[in-house]
């Protein structure tokens, strides 16, 4: 007699396959298809053969024993990245027909981890995609897929659900069903000018065909600081202090008064935060409809105090079959954020307050500042002005009187409708209108507070008038893509050509305000009345600005997909754009690609081995664009070629003021947008049965006509947005995936991968002055980034440091170091680079690379039966990072000594390396090796331990799906450097800047899925 | 499609100004001379008064402990913050001035205001030049717009060929500007006028020894009807500005309540750079940051009968001394040590700033306590003082004994509050002797009466005299010319040479 079987499909990597067909051997039209979670039920006879079989993951055999009520089926991807289906630009394709590197990531794998940006989930998933990660919650990392093609911007275009977005912050990683990231110049012409830099794809969850399905995910977890950086404590600071001021001859003791505190300021800003996701969706579909809706509720605590993000997102999407020829759909997706109290200085503030600093408050009986009543107020100190004034403050004074008196919230509402008519069997015609109106508010109240001044013993009004600032700015993007589509295989033949038209528009508006309250009436600390007109604003105190811009662009495209006998592949594609902020006589820039691949294994001279069970090989050409301006310091330059004017310039005659006319820059009518000239070649195969899955690809990408502003500053010069000069990046990638069933419950999958990249600037514009970018930061910006001809983008630019001159002796037997400045011994002493006897500013050299030479990840994944164990490594070697803090701070600020300043340099012999404390020896304030470190480092990034509940006991409780895991993320990293982390992103020409801050935590969660 | 791809910019360019661009160009010189550290911030303190005998870093030991090193003690440093901005800073608005000349050029304007602005160009021009004569001598000149930026750069032109384009400039200068500032309309207060230009002119001639072309220029400029203020220290408070002793003002305008609304604030850290710095003193005493302080060697070489003293030099523990002092009857916490730990850091500080503490300004402003600035105060550059203390050089120098002793005794009447010769007792009346008598009686007058006003370190390097005074400091004579940047120098792949000196 027949009985009912239940079992599920999940993929060799622990997906849910969906639409997998499962059928009975010997019965072929007894069968089923597994639902959107990969679930199915059968009736079969007691024993049975099993043919269980998905695209792209071949077919497997099963025996079921009459004692199984349920199974586990994983099958093997067969090549599951070659037929796969992929997102491509304004069409998908299937992976096999393509000839470039599209890598695909499940959705599954950003929903669990603990990142409120999807993004920082992809670090260490992908060859060729550098993701640098900061702590700070919702912020995007610092993203460059293959490297940094551009000294203006390098971040990828993201394309959500087929509209052109800048960020992706407003995803509900849940939300995600996979993120594609285009990496060749195959895949991205099609994007024209926004193709240069790489782009990263993301689909959104659309209903599948079957039941009604009930999601629901939740996880719940705590941040932890780790690797905190090292200061010195009280003692220490007081000893170094005595010893400073006695290098420049002051011997009498400072008087640290009522300063008798030993705080770690580190510890006093920081916190455990919390973090939480959760998720609810319902989708369905009928034969006509396909309905999908989700809601989702994110909470992100960042590790200082008070700093926290939450998100509400809503989307809906819905297609509507109209007839045979005419489908039509609505995709909606909005989210509100609240944005976190910007608290990204407070960590820098924080390791600068010397340590006799009390962290504590001080109860103070004071008169009400908004009244006239008095009162016990607990207050929080000053810093010891005689010493700390300028350039740092007590964090937590501000940090606590003024967290919550920021208001910021984010509105994105990203919608697009599609209509598609499908004619003459082989046409396809899409039309989509998409839109992203959104609004980013931003309200500050400022508070009237006190502070206990420890030398007078008396309470201050520290903060003495009464503000309010708002921002408001809102963003139009609308965009338009009528695609055309014909598909047809004739015989031997099959061709998919795609013709299109698209435009696309982005204005900003921005309107800001700021009132005052007076002395008589302050605006309440009340948030009813955070309104630029409230009734409190002092009428001759207010002001109001606005900032506002547009750019359009004029698009037409065209692609063809060929393949013979699905042997040989050709890809062709091209793009036309034209740009509202290009000069006319530029406006329009083609780009263009072709590819071909060839599989191997369907030749004639294969058929005899089974080694290989495909091998592909592959190449592709073509010239990319990247439509990039921005200011040296990275701000976007919105009208390149117009002359604007710098905001604020007024004269002044006597009690009037005029508006003067000062232009920002110098316009450049022959500007065109840069172009990334690429080319890849590589291999795909998979071999042992397709459990080996492996590619390799070489790439060269060289990106001409750089659009650079240049600083000409020392020839008083406006700076110039000019075309001048390339860039080549260059590497390798390998990314192997292996599963192994290692018994009927028991299967392993490995996947790794490793980019070798190389970065080099070819040449730089004779305009150049020296053909040499100069970016420099601290102190009259010592901490030197240089991109110049020969060496990588970015390279550190200083002094060598041989050691520390230990005598006078020792000074007069070196070379002269006069050229620099005054020096005494304590001091570094440089190396003679250039050999020509003296030390002068000639002798400073690249000292260091920002980009790693090798960057790699790899996961492994364990699971037994429904137990599953998953370890994400990743890592990066060969880079440095350029230290600024603890060395080279701005001489008018007195800062607490980092703690390798314990070891420094107090007489001849007693150190060789870490120079005498004193600040007046701006001698040591050049930057130098001293600065340098070794920015490689190897983290376990994930692990995650999770646990799938047999059905028949779910099903109890009309359950179809549970699992439950705990993840902890960052749990070690083994780093060399003295930073909190060994990860700084920052923009195309200056990185690797370790500013004191970027704190990454380490992440602990626990996790549910459920589905009904 | 072209419609909805051509996109101008939705704020004003250049190109929409039209008829206003040449005077809004102009506008914006004046404003850089207001907001570019170089012209009106630390490093114009550091290059011009710093380095004197009379005045020092001041703020406390703890801040800016390099500019110790860098400008008191000679030790210039190549890459600083301070001497690279004053650099970069006078070359930007050398470019202006070249544009908005070379605008009106191709524009062949002959309109009286475009003419007038054309005038400020080049005043402009030869301020910037002078300026930069005086600091680096041989330095490169730029006297064109610069179209491609290979254009600018060149390597240093001879002192006396930078001289030469002062000349012409300034020639240019007091031909097209107005004898007063009235001439621009109303609200123009402390606009460039011939007189600025003549007054300029003197002392582009003062360094080069021209005797005759200063005494020329100096007469040319009382021709146009300047006087001394009948109080010395009413040319230091909020009421003297642009009065009948000013020739030449950086305008600086903060209005009330601006402490809470930067749009209000068109002001300059002329003024906040050099009030008293609070330290541990109460929060009251939070005036600015207290740069350029006067030096226990002015203090003590200053007769103590002279009433400029009291009026140039404010103590620490003392009375300001009241409204007859330039006071406003506060009296000011103590010094206590050189960290200001529990009090003041300085034992002097700047008076000829001090309208920086006017309680009425402060209570309008808002800038009090802890928000405390004075960014309202405007640099006086040229006064006539300094025109009636350059005719009397001259005049002494070429031998009119007689004239220099009568130009000496207007600048010593009022310091001696007004009197006649024959009924003061302090700062007497000095009778023509010799050249030499004279000579020295000049060269004091000079420095009493323009302490802490950025003249002193020069007038030294001129008279000869740097080696003797500022020896003893640090001084040698390669320190009388700067070194050039050498990110400046960096930025021109070599072509600009480094001063030998250095």
């Amino acid at each position: 007699q027949n009985r009912t079987l239940t079992g599920q499909v999940i993929s060799g990597t622990g997906q849910n396959l969906s639409g997998a067909s499962v059928r009975l051997k010997n019965n072929p039209s007894v069968g089923t298809s597994t639902d959107s979670l990969g679930n199915f039920s059968l009736t079969i006879p007691q024993s049975a053969t099993l043919v269980v079989s998905y695209v792209g993951y071949g077919n497997q055999e099963l025996t079921v024993r009459p004692d199984q009520t349920q199974v586990i089926v994983t099958l093997q991807a067969e090549g599951a990245q070659l037929n796969e289906v992929v997102v491509i630009g304004y069409g998908t394709a299937n992976k096999r027909d393509l000839t470039g590197s599209i890598v695909k990531i499940s959705g599954r794998d950003v929903a669990d981890r603990p990142n409120s940006n999807p993004l920082a989930s992809l670090q260490g998933k992908v060859a060729g995609l550098s993701v640098v990660n900061s702590g700070t919650p919702g912020q995007a990392p610092d993203i460059r897929i293959r490297g940094t093609v551009s000294i203006g911007a390098v971040q990828p275009l993201y394309v959500v659900d087929g509209i052109f977005q800048d960020n992706i912050d407003y995803l509900n990683p849940n939300d995600i069903e996979s993120i594609e990231v285009l990496k060749d110049p195959s895949s991205l012409a099609i994007f024209g000018v926004r193709g240069a830099p790489g782009v990263i794809a993301v689909t959104t969850k659309r209903a599948k065909a079957g039941t009604v399905v009930v999601n629901f995910n939740a996880s719940y977890g705590f941040k932890k600081l780790v690797d905190k950086i090292k200061l010195a404590n009280a003692q220490q600071f007081a000893e170094l202090f005595k010893e400073e001021r006695a290098n420049n001859g002051e011997t009498a003791d400072y008087d640290y008064g009522p300063f008798t505190g030993n705080t770690d300021w580190i510890d006093a800003v920081t916190r455990t935060g919390r973090f939480s996701n959760n998720n609810l969706s319902v989708s369905g579909s009928s034969e006509r409809n396909r309905f999908n809706m989700g809601i989702g509720y994110l909470y992100d605590e960042g590790l200082i105090k008070h700093e926290k993000l939450d998100r509400i997102n809503i989307n809906f999407s819905d297609e509507f079959k109209v007839s045979k020829a005419i489908r039509v759909g609505v995709n909606f997706n909005t989210s509100r954020q609240n944005l976190p109290f910007g608290a990204g200085w407070v960590l820098d503030a924080a390791r600068k307050v010397m340590p006799q600093v009390s962290a504590g408050t001080n109860r103070q009986f004071v008169r009400n500042p908004y009244g006239s009543d008095s009162m016990f107020m607990d207050l929080y100190s000053l810093l010891d002005i005689s010493l700390q004034n300028s350039g740092v403050i007590n964090p937590l004074l501000e940090l606590e009187n003024t967290w919550n008196k920021f208001k910021g919230v984010e509105y994105r509402n990203v919608g697009s409708a599609f209509a598609e008519l499908t004619f003459l069997k082989n046409f396809n015609f899409r039309s989509t209108l998409y839109g992203d109106v959104s609004n980013v508010n931003r309200r500050t109240y400022t508070p009237l507070y006190y502070a206990y001044n420890p030398r007078t013993e008396k309470a201050e009004l520290y903060s003495q008038n009464t503000r309010f600032t708002e921002d408001d700015q809102t963003y139009r993007k609308w965009q338009q893509d009528h695609v055309l589509t014909y598909r047809k295989d004739f015989g031997d033949h099959a061709i998919t050509a795609t013709g299109g038209f698209t435009t696309y528009y982005f204005g900003n508006f921005n309107r800001g305000g700021t009132v005052s309250g007076t002395s008589i009436l302050p605006i309440p600390n009340d948030p009813r009345f955070w309104y630029l007109n409230s009734g409190f604003q002092d009428p001759s105190n207010t002001s109001s600005s606005s900032s506002q811009s547009e750019y359009s662009t004029v698009s037409y495209l065209a692609r063809a997909l060929y393949n013979y006998k699905n042997k040989y592949f050709l890809n062709g594609s091209f793009r036309n754009d034209a740009s509202s902020r290009i000069p006319t006589n530029n406006r329009n820039q083609q780009f263009w690609a072709v590819g071909a691949a060839w599989d191997l294994t369907k030749e004639e001279f294969m058929k005899g081995q089974d080694i290989l069970d495909f091998l592909k090989i592959k190449g592709s050409i073509g010239v990319l664009g990247n439509q990039t301006a921005s200011t040296l310091e990275g701000t976007a330059l919105n009208y390149p070629f117009y002359p604007n004017l710098r905001t604020g310039q007024n004269a002044v005659f006597g009690n009037n003021v005029y508006t003067a006319a000062d232009p920002a820059y110098i316009p450049n009518p022959n500007l065109r947008w840069e172009t990334v000239h690429a080319k890849e070649i590589g291999v795909e195969l998979n071999a042992l049965r397709n459990k080996l899955h492996f590619e390799a690809n070489y790439f060269n990408r060289t990106t001409k006509d750089l659009m650079t502003y240049v600083s000409r500053a020392a020839l008083g010069l406006r700076d110039e947005l000019i075309n001048g000069g390339s860039i080549r990046n260059w590497g390798t990638e390998f990314m192997a995936n292996y599963a192994q069933p290692l018994s009927r419950d028991l299967t392993l999958n490995l996947s790794g991968n490793l980019t070798f990249l190389r970065n080099k600037v070819l040449e730089l514009s004779e305009e150049l002055p020296t053909g040499v970018l100069i970016r420099g930061f601290q102190n009259n910006g010592s901490a030197e980034a240089r991109t110049l001809p020969g060496y990588p983008i970015g390279s550190f630019f200083g002094y060598e440091v041989e050691g520390i001159y230990q005598s006078y002796a020792d000074i007069l037997r070196s070379p002269s170091a006069a050229a620099i400045g005054a020096y005494r011994p304590g001091d570094f002493k440089f190396r003679d680079v250039n050999g020509d006897g003296i030390i002068s500013p000639d002798d400073r050299t690249v000292i260091g690379n920002p980009t790693p030479d090798f960057t790699y990840g790899a996961s492994a994944n364990l699971t037994y039966k429904g137990l599953s164990l998953l370890v994400d490594v990743q890592g990066v070697y060969g880079n440095e990072i350029f230290r600024t803090w603890g060395s080279l701070e701005s001489p008018f600020q007195r800062v607490n000594y980092a703690a390798d300043k314990i070891n420094r340099w107090n007489g001849a012999g007693s150190s060789n390396w870490v120079p005498l404390v004193s600040q007046a020896d701006r001698f040591n304030y050049n930057g130098s090796t001293f600065n340098i470190e070794d920015g490689s480092y190897f983290r376990i990034r994930n692990l995650q331990l999770g646990y799938q509940f047999a059905r028949d006991l779910t099903q109890r409780f009309r359950i179809s799906n549970l699992r439950i895991y705990a993840n902890v993320q960052n749990l070690k990293t083994w780093k060399n450097n003295q930073g909190y982390t060994a990860e700084y992103g920052g923009d195309a020409t200056a990185f690797g800047f370790d500013n004191a801050g970027g704190a990454l935590p380490m992440v602990t969660t626990f996790g549910l899925n459920v589905t009904f | 499609c072209r419609k909805f791809l051509d996109r101008k910019p939705l704020t004003a360019t250049l190109e929409d100004l039209n008829q206003g661009a040449l005077e809004g160009q102009v506008l914006g010189m004046y404003t850089n001379l207001r907001t570019l550290a170089g012209f009106s911030l630390l490093p114009w303190i550091d290059f011009h008064s710093i380095r004197d005998d009379d005045a020092q870093k001041g703020s406390d030991i703890n801040d800016g402990a390099e500019i110790v090193a860098t400008f008191d003690r000679y030790q210039y440093s190549k890459d600083d913050w301070a001497p690279n901005t004053y650099w970069n800073d006078h070359y930007t608005m050398i470019n202006l001035a070249n544009n908005a000349v070379a605008a009106a050029d191709s524009l062949k304007v002959s309109d009286a205001a475009s003419l007038r602005n054309v005038g400020e160009a080049c005043f402009f021009r030869a301020y910037t030049y002078f300026e930069l004569v005086k600091n680096y001598g041989d330095v490169p000149l730029i006297n064109f717009p610069i179209r491609n930026p290979n254009d600018g750069i060149r390597d240093r032109s001879p002192a006396a060929r930078i001289y030469e384009f002062i000349d012409s400039n300034l020639q240019v200068a007091a031909a097209l500007l107005p004898p007063s500032s009235a001439s621009y309309g109303a609200g123009f207060q402390g606009r460039l006028t011939r007189g600025a230009a003549n007054a300029l002119w003197a002392q582009t001639h003062l360094f080069r020894r021209n005797w005759a072309q200063v005494v020329s220029l100096c007469n040319l400029v009382t021709a146009d009807g300047y006087s001394l203020m009948p109080e010395f220290s009413d040319v230091w408070r909020e009421s003297g500005e642009n009065g009948p002793e000013s020739i030449f003002e950086m305008q600086a305008y903060v209005g009330p309540g601006a402490a809470t609304n930067s749009a209000l604030d068109n002001g300059s850290d002329w003024g906040t750079m050099q009030q008293v710095r609070r330290n541990g003193a109460p929060v009251e005493w939070n005036l600015g940051w207290g740069w350029n302080v006067p030096t226990d060697k002015l203090e003590t070489e200053w007769p103590a009968n002279d009433p400029r003293k009291q009026k140039t030099i404010l103590y620490s523990g003392q009375s300001d001394g009241g409204p007859q002092f330039g006071g406003f009857g506060a009296t000011l916490p103590p010094y206590t040590n050189p960290s200001g730990t529990g009090g003041l850091a300085q034992r002097f500080w700047n008076k000829k700033l001090y309208t920086g503490n006017d309680p009425a300004i402060r209570q309008s402003t808002g800038f009090v306590n802890n928000a405390g600035n004075a960014r309202w105060i405007n640099h006086r550059i040229l006064r006539y003082a300094d025109v009636l203390l350059m005719l009397a050089e001259a005049q002494n120098e070429l031998g009119n004994g007689p004239a220099a002793a009568a130009a000496l005794e207007q600048v010593r009447k009022r310091a001696s509050g007004g009197l006649d010769p024959a009924t003061r007792t302090v700062v007497p009346y000095i009778a023509f002797q010799n050249q030499e008598q004279m000579r020295q009686a000049i060269k004091e007058e000079r420095r009493w009466e323009l302490a802490m006003e950025g003249y002193r370190f020069y007038d030294l390097v001129r008279w000869g005299d740097a080696q003797q005074v500022l020896g003893p400091l640090g001084y040698t004579s390669r320190a009388r010319f700067y070194p050039i940047p050498q990110k400046a120098i960096d930025l021109s792949g070599g072509v600009l040479t480094q001063n030998p000196e250095w």
